[in-house]
């Protein structure tokens, strides 16, 4: 105990010696005085994106008599290790200002109370009522609240290869059932001898299996998967047992590059060489597809992308019509810690308005969460980001609820069990309710497990 | 020299039952060294060969995940120094390990010649404690020692990486230092004392000097033990500016997309640079730290 | 003056050696998270934790999988391979002794992260991968190693890291045993093999039993090497115990089921530890 008390002192003379050296530049908060602000990026794109928009964010304030500076803070991490430091940073109280992530971290975020509540921020800004009503809907919180300011959507839907379709015979329709889209995929598979179709599975995958494949299946039935009046998750339903039964299917017919799925990074095989290749011409994607993946800048450019790439909708397991996924993308956060909540809160909204938005949804390849973008310049050139808009009315959703992270990975381990073929549906189904039941608990799971 | 000596001497008081089967015997032994080369090569390609591809990638101009024979040129190690983010990477690891190095050092001198010289009351049960503590797996503690970190402020910095690893190789350190300073007769120190020099004189001016090789070993030891470090700062580090090279060839390792193949191999020969000139050259001493580490503590 | 000498080491070693330890006890009782509601409120669980881990089977199968980590890759690879070098090396009259050892050495010499990521080319896919280019001259078609079979990789990398420190330790033994002992033995009319039998292994049964013991130590917390090259997949096909305590207590920041967890290797890591402590019976 007379240790730690005495290394606890330590520590505090340390940060105190710390703090005074950080604070030779004057750090006083006083309302008008220079502030400087952090943002973090995590992905290239994003962050050149937004490099090149902060002196015009800097000369906006200081237009209106403020001098804010902002500094970048570029770690480009892959999804988890990002989440890892991120948490990490949180937890110790030194996150950056403003931070920019997509819409399943934010739960477990804001429930840890790292979040800066925002409602009152966007109640009093009138762009607020700009945004699309299902955008505001799917980003309110369990309690009410709200956390983040979204800067952008999208849709995920089937993405074919009609060129290498149409090669090899096969209709370009949309499939209107399960059955239809299976049959198609068999058909490729005896004519190329080679996977038809990639659809996120297994661990390797990351949270994109749950939140670019099972789930935008499983939207299709007709079985609620999460009771948001008790809030917990229903884990034993029809609905996933299809699902699951779905991903059986596929994998027995060879349908599903099984090899690729369980190697690490498996989107580059398959989405960032055979897809490109059209050797695997039909993958689950989103819109960001367009640009960031096979865009010209895009990880694996596809020349004449427009002419040879188009969509399906996922047909639906319960006999509605084929549907699009629509979901929030990333969204801008304000660290509950920080010392300037107004002027981070006004960097998010100015990033999240106008021709600063424009550039970074065309940087990344998404649709505006908003109306008023679409006649903005570089946004408005590109007419299938902008027609992705006019998706949402009817389109499926699923908003990020609590506890996502342990479904996310009860599905990864789930489908990998099928993949290995260790699983069928059903027993897939048995084993994912009995992994969600220990890893969530009976408070969070409807029926206990 | 003294054992081949003893040897042909052996040998030679032995010479008439190898005379009777000389022949056989000699057909026998060139086989039986003709094996023992064979298997010793291909034991040792076997623990070089998989080096070939970092070596060659390093001088490659297009470098890929693949062994290959290399378009030749020092770009990427160029690039190495030129880039904005990896430099700091080098940088970061000499400071902790370096860091390390010394706290752990510094304090491991002082205690190692307390255990060495006094006798106190629970001495030996401290000895064997140490000696447990060795094999408290970091694994297993870094969860708990991640919060401890956070609580005392020390998360996220140089200063709480460098105790933690210095920590980390104390107990070793203090076996090794109290074993160098029995082998030195306290008569010589006692002369010291004699000649007016203090205690303390005592032993900065005769004891520490005449370790100087085993204070050495153990301070290469410590210093290549922490700079391959990955766990600690991996935990212990979240600002991108303070990470050492290992954390950084894993990030570049498990990069969202592209691969540089040739900036990661470059990284990774100057990180195993300062290790494997370290054993190169300091091999007897360091083999010798292991050895007695391993048996003594 | 004992205090003031020994104190400054040992409050480090206490501070971050053994204060986790016993902070680890208590953290294996609550439900520590750093994500979600529960964070902000941490609760006294009591041992709901180990019983989770206990009846999971994730956690039952992690520990298989470092016993089967320990036992092929510690205690048969690096045992046989580095008593065969030191056999070899120890023998009279070979030549490039300090080539050959100096190259046996490198594998454990370099960092580990150097050494997972020369491994991850040797084991890459396809028919480019140094190992299947090797095994194509055989006749083997080209194998996803990492894939297929992620254990038997790992066991083979890890075997091959630690060759050295098995051949060092055994070589100081034998190079320690009297000449004369072996030569009498071989001139008596012993084989290789008798000798090795009956005369050199029984007189270095100290250092074996040491090593043996060391390396299922050190082998049971392998974290970098492992976590460089797979992350304990694909699956959990690789998910040791301590790549089980990473994942969960730093990317489910389910810290105290990762405590708990910790808890569990630490016990069986000091048994073995106490056992090896009274086998090095040193002189103190």
């Amino acid at each position: 105990m007379r240790r730690r008390h005495d290394l606890t002192v330590f520590g505090v003379l340390l940060a105190v010696a710390a703090g005074v050296t950080a604070c030779g530049g004057g750090g006083s908060s006083s309302a008008n005085g220079p502030v400087t602000l952090t943002l973090l990026e995590y992905q290239k794109p994003r962050a050149d994106a937004v490099a090149a928009l902060l002196p015009k964010f800097e000369a906006a304030m200081a237009a209106k008599g403020k001098t804010v500076h902002v500094k970048l803070i570029r770690d480009i991490l892959p999804d988890d290790q990002f989440k890892t430091k991120i948490t990490q940073e949180y937890n110790a109280g030194d996150a950056p200002d403003v931070t920019d992530y997509g819409a399943t971290y934010i739960p477990g975020f804001a429930g840890a109370g790292y979040l800066l509540d925002l409602s009152s921020y966007l109640t009093k800004w009138s762009d607020w009522q700009t945004f699309f009503p299902q955008v505001r809907k799917q980003i309110v919180q369990p309690d009410g609240k709200i956390y983040s300011l979204p800067h952008e959507a999208n849709t995920q839907s089937i993405f074919y290869r009609a060129d290498v379709l149409q090669r090899l015979g096969v209709s370009t329709a949309q499939p209107k059932s399960w059955p239809e889209l299976l049959a198609r995929l068999e058909q490729i598979h005896a004519k190329t001898g080679k996977p038809a179709m990639v659809l996120p599975a297994g661990t390797a995958w990351g949270d994109g299996t749950f939140g670019e494949g099972f789930l935008n299946v499983m939207l299709g039935a007709s079985s609620q998967f999460y009771n948001p009046n008790d809030k917990k998750w229903i884990v034993k339903s029809p609905g996933l047992t299809q699902t699951f039964g779905l991903y059986a299917e596929l994998v027995k017919a060879n349908i599903l590059p099984v090899q690729a799925l369980l190697n690490p990074e498996p989107w580059q095989p398959t989405k960032y060489v055979d897809f490109p290749k059209g050797v695997l011409p039909v993958a689950a994607q989103g819109t960001w597809g367009w640009r960031y993946d096979w865009g010209p800048q895009g990880s694996a450019p596809i020349p004449g992308l427009f002419q040879k790439v188009r969509t399906w909708g996922y047909p639906a397991l319960d006999g509605g019509q084929p549907y699009a996924v629509s979901s929030v993308g990333f969204e801008y956060e304000v660290t509950a810690k920080t010392k300037y909540p107004d002027q981070a809160v006004e960097l998010a909204k100015w990033l999240s308005s106008g021709s600063a938005m424009a550039q970074q949804l065309v940087a990344v390849g998404a649709a505006a969460p908003r109306s008023g973008i679409e006649q903005i310049a570089p946004y408005s050139a590109q007419p299938y980001l902008v027609a992705t808009e006019k998706q949402f009315a009817t389109s499926r959703s699923f908003p990020p609820r609590p506890g996502q992270d342990q479904i996310s990975q009860a599905v990864g381990q789930a489908t990998e069990a099928i993949l290995t073929g260790k699983s069928d549906g059903p027993s897939a189904a048995t084993a994912f309710a009995k992994s969600v039941g220990e890893l969530l608990g009976p408070d969070q799971v409807e029926g206990g497990s | 020299m003294a054992v081949d000596q003893h040897l042909a001497a052996s040998r030679g008081s032995v010479a008439t039952p190898r005379h009777r089967s000389g022949r056989r015997h000699r057909a026998a032994g060139l086989t039986r060294r003709a094996l023992t080369y064979l298997v010793i090569v291909v034991l040792a390609v076997f623990c070089v060969v998989p080096f070939a591809w970092v070596l060659l990638g390093s001088v490659d101009s297009k470098a890929g995940l693949y062994l290959r024979a290399p378009h030749l040129t020092l770009h990427n190690f160029l690039r190495f120094f030129d880039q904005p983010t990896t430099p700091r990477l080098l940088v970061n690891s000499l400071v902790l390990s370096g860091g390390g190095t010394v706290v752990a050092l510094f304090l491991s001198m002082f205690g190692g010649y307390a255990l060495s010289r006094y006798r106190f009351f629970g001495r030996r049960t401290l000895m064997f404690a140490i000696l447990l503590v060795r094999v408290v797996p970091p694994t297993a503690t870094i969860v708990p020692l991640y919060i401890i970190m956070i609580d005392i402020h020390l998360n996220n910095t140089y200063v709480g990486v460098i105790l933690v690893e210095a920590a980390y190789q104390i107990p070793l350190l203090l076996w090794l230092m109290k074993g160098f300073f029995d082998s030195i007769p306290v008569g010589l120190e006692e002369a010291a004392w004699i000649d007016g020099c203090s205690r303390v004189s005592g032993v900065l001016h005769v004891v520490f000097p005449l370790s100087r090789p085993g204070i050495g070993a153990g301070a290469l030891f410590a210093f290549v033990n922490i700079w391959g470090d990955f766990l600690t700062p991996l935990v212990l580090l979240q600002s991108p500016d303070r990470y050492p090279i290992s954390i950084g060839l894993f990030q570049a390792f498990s990069a969202f997309n592209q691969v540089d193949w040739g900036l990661l191999t470059a990284t990774a020969v100057l990180y195993m640079v300062p290790t494997v000139l370290l054993y190169l050259f300091a091999r007897r001493y360091l083999l010798q730290a292991t050895v007695t580490g391993a048996i003594k503590g | 003056m004992v205090a003031a000498l020994l104190g400054p080491a040992l409050v480090l070693v206490a501070a971050f050696v053994v204060a986790p330890v016993g902070y680890a006890l208590w953290l294996s009782l609550t439900n520590k998270t750093l994500t979600g509601f529960g964070a902000q409120t941490p609760k006294f669980v009591g041992l709901a934790n180990y019983r989770q881990l206990l009846t999971s089977g994730d956690f039952g199968h992690s520990l298989r999988l470092t016993a089967e980590f320990i036992v092929f890759s510690a205690i048969l690879g690096q045992f046989l391979l580095g008593l065969l070098a030191a056999l070899l090396l120890t023998q009279t009259g070979i030549r490039l002794k300090g080539v050959f050892g100096g190259a046996i050495l490198l594998p454990m010499v370099v960092p580990e992260v150097v050494a997972s990521l020369a491994w991850a080319s040797m084991l890459a896919p396809g028919t480019l991968g140094t190992l299947n280019r090797g095994f194509a001259t055989v006749g083997v078609d080209p194998v996803s190693w990492l894939q297929r079979y992620p254990m038997a990789a790992i066991i083979i990398v890890n075997t091959w890291r630690g060759i050295a420190f098995a051949m060092i330790m055994f070589q100081a033994a034998i190079e320690g045993i009297s000449r004369e002992v072996l030569e009498a033995a071989r001139i008596d009319g012993a084989g290789v093999w008798q000798v090795l039998r009956h005369v050199t292994l029984p007189l270095i049964r100290g250092p074996v039993f040491l090593f043996l013991l060391l390396t299922t130590i050190t082998t049971s917390s392998v974290f970098g090497l492992v976590y460089f090259l797979t992350q304990g997949g694909p699956g959990q096909q690789t998910q040791v115990t301590s790549i089980y305590i990473y994942q969960h207590s730093f990317r489910f920041f389910q810290l105290g089921l990762g405590s708990a967890a910790s808890v569990i290797l630490l016990g069986i890591v000091l048994v073995l530890g106490v056992t090896y402590v009274r086998l090095a019976r040193v002189e103190v």
